[in-house]
């Protein structure tokens, strides 16, 4: 493998990196802080895919893509909004197993939505940003170093508000103890819409970013929540940094499985075999903590 | 259906028992009915194929299979996975692969799925149990997807994402009804099985470990063990139920493995009910109905009705489900007034109990003149632990003799229930050893140390709430006594009348059949305490046993511990802030400070050791304890 092929892989590892992290750091935070495992993460990912593509295609691509995001982005929310307001608040506290089937019912309840509103046809739009980049011989799609920037930028803001601001103080602090939290005058319950309404937009946001480079469908939610699960148990549920970190790697052996057809049959399967590994030796993942 | 997988056994109502048996009855002969009713509807004009109706029946007991399967795990033992669609999809791949590239016969390959998807079963399941709850949860996930990929992958092996095709029905399977009942018969056998299964002893293990994991492991059930061999099992059936699956539809893909699958058994099991054996069996042909019925015209408003359907159970009965003539039989009571018994109950139990006390007084009194020694029975040499920087126990060195009642004090954070952790297994000791009658008990896993004698009654009360007194009882001596493993029987049959006996010993006999979780707080302790003779306990661990008591609980509880060990010879070690209690009780009283033994000696002894006195009991008025005491 010559540098120049390296490169190639590495980036379109990166690219993978950039949406997973993106949908990951969101199912992450959900979990941090509400101790809830969204089984609808993946869902709310789709419909937001679905809904960009719409709007970016009725509006026209390249001056379609910033309102098809914003759409999208608040559709998810908005969704994220009634998912917690519902059915969430109702199973806080429960054992997981009322928590994993509330939100598996969520999405079957969105799949089939998603199905009734857009057909089960895959749709695509073209990407905002035109353009390539040439470097060692081969050339790179402007689109994919963009998502690239895209995530790092989230990533930086997600840990801003996190230790930056008081909504992160009180987020950090609602992991700890949310009774003590609330006992100082905080208002827990708006804390955790919140806190789940931005975990449903980073879900939202990665479905747009990826929605240019691939045929979107109701079925895209399914793989995709499994590789953010993925991310988060090999990063450590509820932390960023893991996120970013398992992100890379889900990220960087997918692309490189695409060297030869056989290592791209068993790249998914590897993924799963790190995944158990980590969650064998190390339950809580490489940055997260252990829970007692 | 006779036992209620969330503990519904204990409902006094017989008649939803009755109603149970006659749904099951009926069930069961409409699922034998359906080849004759299909032709004779067929002859008279009244539907288009028999053929189809009968095709639906046969698909419908391979779901009712595969979800009473599922529901060994979630209903039964609690375990939510991700990863059973896998183990259906391995039982299908099996057949067609023994089939198309070994060229057996399809009975020999039906027989061999179990096996494979057994084999898979046990080697992943065991991987998915190092972690627990939702950690267990997210592994079958993974493992789901990771034998998605290879079904996928492996080309030369299963066809890759092609899968495999045109898997021949056998001759002797060709005509539709003949079909349909050896489908019947095999999914009869396997739900007949797995029937008796959940009400043996094995059964009565897995509903310990999900009533209470932790209570599960002292009682002497090894918790990991029973979990993988039902995971194990439930993979074999639902093999079982893949390898039919071909009889049905000539070809297996590897989206039969998909983690998505799964919405499929747990579906089916919510629809019929996760509180009884065959309500999975009834959500199977409910689920086949409307699939068939709405899929044609309405495919995805099917999704999102099973969808609303799944998070109504959910959402309805929080904490746990239940099946309908249990909600009924709850309405009812509301309306109609018809007050569960515990009311009554307690008012008769205290009455019992205060004659016990005064008896008990006397006694004490009495047997108080006698201290003499017994042999060694713990011994505890150097045990050290530290968590990190902070040394909670170091060097602790002490002999608790047979018969003793042995009390250790100190201020919080002296150490002692570090100490009482490392006795019972549930933390290991940086250093040190942990001698029990004798035998080397360091290290050891809490339910062999529970085994070999040392019961314990938890700071915070640890029974099974949901299951009776009586049957709290039961399930601690089937574990104790090895019997857990036996997957044939009836588990509330057995030690019935022995189980009766101890609870009339510690005063609960007219609380036999009532939840335990039912019972106050004092009375609860009762039955930590009874578990413990359930388990043959030759000595017990009460970490601050009369916590959150009133005075006269408190007084009602020690007298109750006095007796029963007196009477049974047992040895006691317990730690306590209650002085009263603590002075009341104890032969030997042992003080800790900071992780250490600061000193030991008879209660009177430490009550005038000065150096006591200045690190705890400085605090105490003592005239008001003697007045206590008095």
């Amino acid at each position: 493998m010559d540098p120049g092929n390296f490169l190639l892989f590495a980036t379109g590892g990166l690219a993978d990196a950039a949406y997973l992290f993106i949908v990951a750091a969101g199912l992450s935070l959900v979990f941090g802080a509400l101790r809830v495992i969204n089984m609808a993460h993946g869902s709310l990912y789709m419909i937001a895919a679905l809904v960009s593509v719409v709007v970016a295609n009725r509006l026209g691509a390249g001056i379609g893509f910033l309102p098809a995001l914003l759409a999208a982005v608040l559709v998810a929310a908005a969704i994220g909004a009634v998912i917690e307001v519902t059915v969430l608040r109702r199973v806080y506290g429960h054992e997981h197993l009322v928590q994993l089937l509330a939100t598996y019912a969520i999405a079957l309840i969105i799949g089939g939505a998603a199905r009734l509103i857009f057909g089960s046809n895959y749709r695509t739009t073209s990407t905002p940003i035109q353009g390539s980049l040439t470097m060692l011989g081969y050339s790179y799609s402007l689109y994919a170093l963009v998502m690239i920037v895209a995530a790092i930028l989230i990533g930086a803001a997600m840990y801003g508000l996190l230790f930056r601001t008081r909504l992160g103080r009180n987020i950090r602090a609602a992991v700890s103890d949310p009774d003590l939290l609330n006992a100082s005058g905080v208002n827990v319950t708006m804390l955790y819409t919140t806190v789940f309404v931005i975990g449903a937009g980073l879900a939202g946001l990665g479905g747009v970013i990826v929605a240019p480079s691939q045929a979107v469908d109701p079925t895209i939610g399914d793989s995709v929540l499994v590789l953010a699960f993925a991310i988060s148990v090999i990063g450590g549920l509820g932390s960023i940094i893991g996120s970013a970190i398992g992100a890379l790697m889900v990220g960087e052996v997918i692309s490189f499985g695409l060297i030869n057809p056989t290592t791209n049959s068993f790249a998914l399967a590897f993924v799963f075999i790190i995944m158990t590994v980590v969650l064998t030796i190390r339950p809580w993942g490489l940055f997260g903590r252990a829970e007692t | 259906m006779g036992v209620g997988a969330w503990g519904r056994s204990w409902l006094p109502s017989k008649r939803a028992d009755r109603v149970r048996w006659g749904l099951a009855i009926v069930l069961l002969l409409a699922a034998a009915v359906v080849p004759p009713v299909s032709l004779y509807l067929e002859a008279q004009g009244l539907i288009e194929s028999a053929r189809f109706e009968i095709v639906l029946g046969v698909t419908s007991l391979i779901l009712a299979l595969w979800a009473v399967s599922y529901n060994l795990m979630l209903g039964y033992a609690g375990m939510v996975s991700f990863a059973h669609a896998a183990y259906y999809g391995v039982g299908a791949y099996a057949v067609a692969i023994l089939l198309q590239r070994y060229n057996i016969s399809y009975f020999a390959a039906l027989a061999l799925a179990p096996l494979v998807a057994g084999a898979v079963g046990i080697v992943t399941g065991f991987v998915a149990l190092r972690a627990v709850r939702l950690y267990f949860s997210l592994l079958t996930l993974a493992i789901s997807q990771l034998l998605y990929s290879l079904a996928e992958g492996w080309y030369s092996v299963t066809g890759g994402d092609n899968g495999i095709n045109g898997i021949a029905t056998p001759d002797q399977l060709t005509d539709y009804p003949t079909l349909y009942y050896f489908v019947a018969a095999i999914v009869g056998v396997c739900l007949l099985l797995m029937f008796v299964l959940t009400r043996s002893p094995f059964g009565a293990a897995l509903l310990a470990i999900r009533e209470n994991r932790e209570r599960a492991r002292s009682i002497g059930i090894n918790v990991k063990a029973y979990e993988l061999a039902v995971y194990t099992i439930a993979a074999m059936f639902a093999g079982v139920a893949g390898a039919l699956f071909p009889l049905v539809q000539p070809s297996v893909v590897p989206g039969m493995l998909f983690w998505t699958e799964n919405a499929i058994p747990v579906v089916v099991t919510l629809l019929g009910g996760i509180g009884s054996f065959l309500g999975p069996g009834l959500g199977a042909f409910i689920y086949t109905g409307l699939n068939n019925s709405l899929s044609r015209d309405f495919p995805y408003q099917l999704d999102v009705l099973l969808g609303a359907i799944v998070l109504a159970v959910v959402l309805v009965v929080p904490g746990g489900f239940a099946s309908v003539p249990d909600i009924i039989s709850q309405l009812r009571r509301r309306v109609v007034g018809e007050g569960p018994a515990p009311a009554d109950a307690e008012t008769k139990g205290e009455a019992i109990s205060m004659i016990d006390v005064t008896r008990a007084v006397e006694s004490h009194a009495i047997e108080a003149e006698h201290t003499e020694k017994g042999k060694v029975l713990l011994k505890l040499e150097n045990l050290s632990k530290s968590f990190g920087g902070l040394r909670a126990v170091e060097s602790v060195n002490l002999e608790i003799h047979e018969g003793d009642r042995h009390a250790i004090i100190g201020p919080n954070g002296a150490g002692k229930s570090t100490l009482f952790n490392l006795i019972t297994g549930r933390v290991r000791p940086s250093s040190g050893r942990v001698w029990f009658d004798g035998r080397d008990i360091t290290r050891k896993p809490v339910h062999r140390i529970a085994k070999a004698g040392i019961g314990r009654a938890f700071q915070i009360t640890m029974i099974f709430p949901k299951l009776t007194v009586l049957h709290n009882l039961q399930y601690a001596m089937l574990a104790h006594r090895g019997r857990t493993i036996e997957p044939w029987g009836i588990a509330n049959r057995i030690y019935r009348d022995e189980a009766m006996g101890l609870l009339d010993a510690v005063g609960l006999g007219p609380y036999a059949d009532l939840p335990a979780g039912q019972l106050s707080h004092g009375d609860q302790r009762a039955i930590e305490l009874a578990i413990s003779l359930a388990l043959g306990s030759r000595m017990i661990l009460l970490d601050e046993p009369t916590a959150g008591m009133s005075a006269f609980e408190t007084r009602k509880a020690m007298e109750l511990v006095r007796t029963v060990a007196r009477d049974r010879n047992l040895t006691l070690l317990f730690c306590e802030h209650d002085m009263s209690v603590v002075f009341g009780t104890a032969r030997t009283v042992t003080v800790m400070h900071q992780g250490r033994i600061l000193t030991q000696g008879t209660p009177d002894q430490i009550r005038s050791n000065l150096e006591v006195q200045a690190v705890y009991l400085g605090e105490l008025d003592l005239d008001e304890e003697e007045a206590a005491r008095a």
